[in-house]
């Protein structure tokens, strides 16, 4: 019979049930727990097409995204370099909740879930949307798509690069601000990831802060404008410094997003403001640098929404706000058709015309040049490079000499008028340059009906300061589109019926 | 001694054999794939033979390749590095002066070819492609084998050794910005991380002894649309050691080679240097190869087909009215004063320096015994040529005039602005211009070089410079005014 000894548990197995819990087990469960925290790369999503414009990612975050609590901490902490309280007081819109609250970030911004903290950057709609109100008592009507007319960019760049740069930048007044307002930062949160965030953030913008150096010694852009291709040289990293003086001192108005799919078909507009591209999806990745993405962060699949949604999203009608004399309308067709139509399209939905959507030489639209010569051959063939290595590298843009003629649509609430906003209001585009207003301000969302443009004789609106344009001053030439061909010689009765005809489009 | 094995043990010997086999195998591939395996450029490259020229690879990808993403990444992290006249310029490479033609992804000149991994190298058209444009408002023409008098080749070659030079060129920073612009796969980020920038930086420091002449601060800047041609053969393929020489001459043009025919003696080169055109592309291609070919049968194929393509391509037309009558009137005065030069047998033959009196600076460049080394160097890698011309030459060689409108600044060494200038006594001529901006000027025939834009384009061109003397080629300038008005409106017809 086969002896059968008790063998006692052997020591050396417990001794290798505990080594491999601490050196299998445990670092694997740390990994996991850590790859779960810290892992992950989530956007806030909408289902509605609209919710998403407003609120959905470009994919920006990535790279530029500031982390959720510090984003809303800047202003307070920072408050000194903002115009009064909150993004509100550069223009950012703050949309109601359905119980009566403001929403905690405003339209344009999106959130996102990248490496364990949620980060928040702005979208398309930061610089395409606004609010029109009928008179000043009246409640404020979104109107995505629109040009940002309220949003100052150079304000919201410079008070970043300033904040950055100041000492209050720090956990040390972050952290109870933070806390302040309610973030229940768990202990990670508290001592390590925020901490850590802010010093990151700090660094990065500041690195930053050199390519950007020349956005200070700009004019100022005031509300509803940005000058979009000396920010494209930053991508370059060009020696701002170094470029021609000439380039300098060029904005222009955001413009409209809706409609694009007549700007596509059946004929590719000359795009942007000069007509330097005719791809519209090379126009789009080419915006969304200004929301913080790159070639490899962007976000496409969400930003093709976006795409899709302007394709046939339509501008409100002017006669949902103020009524329109038919009848003057009616006169104001046949007028438009003979002045306009050729440059401008046969209506504001049919942008049929030879003219329309192709860039007239400067010589002839006599506007200011400044925007014109920001976008230098240089810079065109810089952004050939651009995605390469991708088979969507830009091919399509292109050096103009002029600045393109565009369609109509919802042109009524695309007011300053001309690329650079210079005239307040369609009526005064009626009038020669000179008769056109010297000094005006920007930034109201008050309408003015009669003459169709924002109210712009008052300096300030709901207690805020507007944005007083000086026509003067480099950049802001309210000159050009004058003459007779281009209606500033028309009987002031024809003038008005244009006029009214225009708030149909 | 033996161990016998078991038949398991064995099968499984046999297996981790086998396993290990395929991993090298399977690793050497990979190996092979990202770091040598050649791929054929796409089609549009040669869809014409112009873009053939402008972006077809010669070879130079090879041993003078610069790693795609690494070129890529150059002007961002190195903005301070591309400068001209001690100062920066703004516009990554396009501050080069390098013709671009919109919607390109590099320059006309610069190839993109993968050998393992894509690299950007270079071909004849980087230097010999002109550009110009009829008003200030106007985007630029781009003529292929005219003269690249936009070109700021040193500032090309310096930056590369600077930024070679310069700590910030390591893997962490390079590829922080390259992660910025593309997405890489963890082979191609290890490869780059790990292999491709240091041995890219190491090579690039090699270049550094054999161009540390282009850094000599008593030598002035070639400036746009110029090399030193003799000195950059001198120094780089015959690794002569360094003297004081110095002659930069412009870049020619090389449309409508067929003109030279070594039988009758017309010869290519500044100097007539070299025997026959082939030689003279075998020579320069080397210079962009920078090494002996990879491949020698391919290159000498590629030198067959842009020797026959430069051979049968004509000279642009002027691109501006010409006033006919005034033209027949130049022709006269051209056939009294200058045709005995320059429409003639004796066109494409040397003329004495004495007799036409131009800056000897690209002459001393050379010499007999310079010649007789280059072609031992040329046979050594088992190339055949007739090659350069085994003897002191005497002077420079009278050029043929076809599509001189837009050949300039005039004189070997771009020392005159334009044709009209060209016409006047030494004394009246400018003596400090600006070369390298691109607007036409049809009056005086030649490039605008004067005035705040060619100020900040162009570079400084200082008559009184070592190799830069302007003085020379007196000839027609004792003519009535009006003779050289129609002499230049006749030039503009050639």
């Amino acid at each position: 019979m086969p002896h059968r000894a008790e063998i006692p548990p052997a020591p050396w197995k417990r001794r290798f049930l505990f080594l491999f819990a601490f050196t299998v087990l445990l670092p694997a469960a740390i990994l996991l727990w850590l790859a779960g925290r810290f892992g992950g790369d989530i956007p806030v999503d909408y289902a509605d097409p609209v919710e998403h414009f407003k609120y959905g990612s470009t994919g920006g975050e990535h790279e530029m995204g500031f982390p959720y609590w510090i984003w809303r901490a800047l202003p307070e902490v920072c408050s000194q370099y903002l115009p009064g309280p909150g993004y509100q007081s550069i223009g950012m819109l703050y949309e109601k909740r359905p119980d009566g609250s403001l929403r905690d970030l405003p339209v344009g911004t999106s959130r996102r879930r990248y490496q364990g903290v949620d980060r928040v950057f702005v979208n398309c709609a930061v610089c395409h949307t606004s609010t029109v109100r009928t008179a000043a008592g009246q409640p404020p009507v979104l109107v995505p798509g629109m040009p940002a007319a309220q949003f100052n960019m150079k304000a919201f760049e410079e008070f970043f690069f300033r904040c950055a740069a100041d000492p209050r930048f720090s956990k040390e007044y972050l952290i109870p601000e933070i806390q302040r307002q309610g973030a229940d930062l768990d202990l990670l949160d508290r001592y390590l990831v925020y901490p850590l965030a802010i010093s990151i953030m700090r660094d990065r913008v500041l690195a930053l802060k050199g390519r950007f150096e020349w956005v200070f010694e700009q004019k100022a852009w005031g509300p509803g404008r940005v000058d979009t291709f000396n920010s494209a040289k930053v991508i370059f990293n060009f020696p701002m410094h170094r470029l021609d003086p000439k380039e300098f001192d060029a904005p222009a108005d955001f413009p409209s997003l809706w409609l694009q799919r007549p700007r596509r078909e059946p004929r590719a507009m000359e795009l942007h403001w000069d007509g330097n591209n005719t791809d519209m999806t090379e126009r789009n990745k080419s915006a969304a640098f200004g929301t913080g993405t790159t070639p490899p962060t962007i976000d496409l699949p969400r930003i093709r929404r976006v795409e899709e949604w302007i394709l046939d999203v339509e501008p409100p009608a002017f006669g949902k706000f103020f009524p329109v004399d038919q009848t003057l309308a009616a006169r104001g067709a046949p007028i438009y058709k003979e002045y306009c139509a050729a440059c401008h399209g046969a209506s504001g939905r049919d942008f049929s015309g030879p003219y329309v959507g192709r860039v007239t030489p400067l010589a002839e639209i006599g506007t200011d040049r400044r925007r014109l010569d920001s976008y230098t051959y240089t810079l065109a063939v810089n952004q050939a490079t651009l995605y390469a290595g991708y088979p969507w590298r830009f091919t399509q843009f292109r050096k103009t000499h002029g600045y393109a003629n565009m369609p109509l649509d919802g042109i009524w609430l695309r007011a300053p008028y001309l690329h650079n906003g210079s005239v307040p209001s369609l009526r005064d585009l009626l009038e020669p340059a000179v008769r056109r207003p010297a000094v005006f301000w920007r930034g109201n969302d008050v309408f003015d009906p009669h003459k169709v443009g924002f109210v712009s004789d008052q300096p300030e609106a709901q207690g805020r300061a507007l944005f007083r344009l000086d026509t003067t001053e480099p950049g802001n030439g309210n000159g050009g589109h004058e003459g007779r061909a281009y209606g500033t010689e028309l009987s002031a009765d024809d003038k008005l019926a244009l006029v009214e005809y225009l708030k149909t489009f | 001694m033996s161990f016998p094995l078991s038949p398991q043990r064995r099968i499984w010997l046999r297996a981790a054999l086998a396993a290990l086999v395929l991993l090298l195998v399977a690793g050497a591939y990979l190996g092979w794939s990202r770091g040598f395996r050649e791929e054929p450029q796409p089609a549009w490259v040669f869809e014409s033979g112009e873009s053939r020229f402008r972006y077809g690879s010669i070879g130079a990808e090879h041993d003078a390749g610069i790693p795609y993403w690494i070129f890529y990444v150059l002007p961002r992290v190195f903005p301070e590095k591309f400068r001209q006249d001690g100062q920066q310029v703004a516009g990554g490479y396009a501050a080069l002066g390098v013709a671009w033609e919109q919607g390109q992804e590099l320059p006309v000149g610069f190839t993109k070819k993968t050998i393992g991994f894509p690299r950007v190298g270079n071909n004849c058209a980087a230097c010999h492609t002109a550009s110009y444009r009829r008003s200030a408002d106007a985007n630029p023409v781009f003529v292929s084998g005219g003269p690249g008098h936009t070109v700021n080749i040193e500032n090309f070659f310096r930056l590369l050794i600077e930024c070679a030079r310069d700590p910030r060129f390591n893997a962490d920073i390079l590829m922080a910005e390259i992660n910025r612009v593309t997405h890489l796969d963890v082979i191609d980020q290890l490869l780059y991380r790990f292999v491709i920038i240091p041995v890219t930086r190491k090579r690039l420091l090699e270049r550094e002894a054999q161009f540390a002449w282009i850094f000599r601060p008593d030598f002035p800047e070639w400036g746009r649309g110029r090399d030193d041609g003799m000195n950059l053969t001198r120094y780089f393929m015959l690794k002569a050691p360094m003297d004081d020489r110095f002659g930069p001459a412009d870049i020619p043009a090389v449309w409508n080679l067929a003109k030279y025919k070594a039988e009758t003696g017309q010869l290519p080169n500044y100097a007539g240097d070299t025997h026959d055109v082939h030689s003279v592309m075998i020579d320069s291609a080397l210079g962009v190869l920078g090494a002996a070919p990879a491949d020698k049968a391919d290159f000498q194929a590629q030198v067959k087909w842009l020797q026959d393509y430069l051979s049968a391509l004509a000279p642009p037309a002027y691109p501006f009215p010409v006033d006919a009558a005034r033209a027949a009137a130049g022709k006269a005065v051209f056939d009294a004063h200058c045709a005995a030069c320059h429409a003639s047998p004796r066109t494409g033959t040397r003329m004495p320096l004495a007799e036409v009196g131009t800056d000897s600076g690209r002459l001393d460049t050379w010499d007999k015994a310079s010649a007789i080394e280059a072609n031992r160097v040329a046979a050594s890698m088992g190339i055949t040529r007739k090659g350069l011309v085994e003897e002191d030459l005497p002077g420079y060689k009278i050029p043929f005039l076809d599509g001189i409108w837009l050949r300039a600044p005039y004189l070997h060494n771009g020392a005159v602005p334009t044709l009209r200038d060209l016409l006047e006594p030494v004394e009246r001529r400018p003596r400090v211009f600006w070369r390298g901006y691109d607007v036409f000027d049809p009056v005086k025939v030649g490039f605008v070089t004067n005035g705040d834009d060619a100020k900040r384009v162009g570079t400084r061109m200082d008559v009184s410079q070592r190799g830069s003397g302007n003085q020379g080629h007196e000839f027609g300038i004792g003519l009535p005014g009006a003779d050289k008005d129609a002499l230049v409106e006749y030039l503009k017809t050639l």
